[in-house]
């Protein structure tokens, strides 16, 4: 028996025509080597000539076009037919529709988002309340980089279906502060304060121009929206410096940036309320000052 | 430090070696700039801090000498690229257009034109050793941003200046950090043009020095024809007659290519 198996087995290893077998793992290996090889070759070129996002772009499309054409010469030469591998592909590919349309629909839509371009590789984009730098656009999910340094993964789908701001579009953005001032203050003099400040502060842009509104009559305060226009990159670094710049020149002015005042009322039929003077004597003591003396 | 050096200085001057030896601070004043340059045995320093607005002067003082600026001041550390101990400080325009707004508008009445003397600000490249390597480029003054286009989604920043946009050649304040540019505005047009804001494109521009020291950059002819957005703008190959006998400093940052000329005249007046 055992004899006879070895004589089976001799005969299968034999019959194996090895060497189409190593010329089709041959074509996958150079396959591999010379797609990633173009891939590089690509970014190299792109780097200096085109966006970060356009450069990725063409380094996975080139890398899997010469993959795929290895693939298909692989294929061919282990004596596969194309049309049959092509048509089990299209039977397989509805069986695995069926079994997984999420990631079927997550597909679909980075091909959506490939086509209307949304955003970038190296823009910040906020969704759904999270704000981040994009680092990839694969086939299933975009990849944030949070300012905070985590590592997000949305689902196209979602970026699909949801609200999606570009921070990063435009190379100038707007801020508005809202600045309240106590209602004793000249509301003119302040504006024109704050206009100064912005003429001054080198984030800010001369055009378009600052301007200030008056938005509302607060409980505390009068309430002013101070807008004005900086460089998209430089949006933390202006915020925050023009706040600075902000709360010393009011302060430098003498104008009050009131905080919530707060008056307690007892009501007309309610009695005064009980107001009891401690000598200084009893302040030393270190009992209960409540205590009656 | 600052007192002690500014006894016995002399005029700076542009693209000249100045040589040190190890332990040297080469100290300067000019525009509202304090330069300190510093060779020690295996690294330069760099630092440099504005000065208020009124201290505003005329002319580049300059002087080399023993120590250091004050601590307090934040240096730039290079490594020495070779054993050359010779510092030249290069003028070179701004990297982004520069946005010229006259204090008072000019009108240029239909059918004529007007040439305009504009002073730019400079940035000072500081190139050291035998291979002239660049350590840094610096501003000045602070010069303040804008931004040129059609609507705040299409167009560019750019830098900004005031200017009194001065007719006469000879009323024009000569001062080293500054690069005179004639701008020679044709207006073919039946209607005056307001002059309010006029983007230089600086980094087309290069820079000339005549025998007394002035910078010039070549000038520039605009042609406005059929409207503001079609203006079409030319830069000169030389610089005119009235600098005198010039000769290169430094060369343009970017070459004119039609895209990009295209690009700047529809951004041209703001």
């Amino acid at each position: 028996m055992p004899e006879q198996l070895q004589t089976g087995f001799a005969a299968f290893v034999s019959g194996i025509a090895w060497g189409k077998w190593i010329g089709v793992c041959f074509l996958i290996l150079l396959g591999g080597v010379l797609a990633s090889l173009a891939g590089r070759g690509v970014n190299r070129f792109m780097q200096e000539r085109a966006s970060r996002h356009h450069t990725v772009m063409m380094r996975r499309l080139v890398f899997y076009l010469v993959l795929v054409i290895f693939l298909i010469a692989a294929l061919r030469e282990a004596g596969f037919s194309l049309d049959v591998v092509l048509g089990a592909a299209g039977i397989l590919t509805v069986a695995i529709g069926f079994a997984s349309q999420t990631s079927a629909s997550n597909m679909i839509s980075g091909l959506f988002l490939l086509v209307e371009k949304p955003f970038e590789i190296g823009n910040f984009i906020e969704v759904e309340g999270r704000i981040g730098e994009v680092v990839a656009i694969d086939m299933l999910s975009v990849k944030l980089r949070t300012p905070d340094n985590l590592y997000v993964r949305i689902p196209n789908e979602t970026l699909i279906k949801t609200l999606v701001i570009n921070r990063s579009r435009f190379p100038i953005r707007r801020l508005d502060l809202t600045v309240g001032i106590a209602y004793a203050e000249d509301v003119s003099r302040v504006e024109n304060i704050l206009l100064d400040l912005a003429r001054q502060n080198p984030f800010s842009l001369e055009e378009p121009k600052a301007f200030v509104l008056v938005t509302g009559f607060g409980p505390s305060s009068v309430d002013l929206q101070f807008s004005f226009w900086l460089p998209a990159d430089k949006v933390l670094e202006g915020r925050s410096q023009m706040m600075v710049d902000i709360k010393r020149t009011l302060d430098e002015h003498g104008i009050e940036i009131p905080f919530p005042h707060t008056s307690v009322y007892a009501g007309s039929h309610s009695e005064p309320f009980r107001v009891q003077l401690l000598n200084p004597e009893s302040m030393t003591k270190t009992g209960d000052p409540d205590v009656d003396q | 430090m600052q007192q002690t050096m500014t006894q016995g200085m002399e005029d700076g001057e542009w693209a000249r070696p100045y040589t040190l030896s190890p332990g040297d601070t080469h100290y300067h004043e000019l525009s509202h700039t304090q330069v300190w340059v510093t060779l020690l045995e295996r690294e330069w320093r760099v630092c440099y801090q504005r000065v208020a607005e009124d201290d505003d002067q005329d002319r580049w003082l300059q002087s080399a000498g023993q120590g250091f600026p004050a601590e307090d001041l934040s240096e730039q550390r290079f490594v020495r690229p070779d054993s050359g101990n010779q510092v030249t400080y290069q003028p070179v325009m701004s990297k982004l257009a520069m946005v010229i707004r006259p204090y008072q508008p000019l009108t240029i009445p239909a059918d004529s034109e007007c040439t305009i003397y504009v002073g730019t600000l400079l940035w000072m490249r500081i190139q050291v050793g035998d291979k002239s390597t660049r350590l840094l480029e610096l501003p000045l003054a602070d010069p303040m941003m804008t931004w040129v286009g059609r609507n705040t989604m299409e167009g560019e920043l750019c830098y900004s200046a005031a200017t009194f946009a001065r007719l006469v050649l000879e009323s024009v304040p000569q001062r080293p950090w500054r690069a005179i540019t004639p701008v020679r505005i044709v207006n073919d047009q039946n209607e005056p043009l307001l002059l309010e804001r006029f983007n230089l494109p600086t980094p087309l521009l290069s820079l000339h020095r005549n025998a007394q020291g002035q910078l010039w950059t070549p000038g520039v002819t605009v042609y406005c024809e059929s409207g503001m957005n079609s203006a079409r703008l030319r830069v000169d190959s030389g610089v005119m007659a009235a600098a005198g006998d010039c000769s290169l400093v430094t060369a343009a940052r970017e070459q004119p290519s039609r895209g990009g000329l295209i690009r700047a005249y529809d951004r041209m007046f703001g």
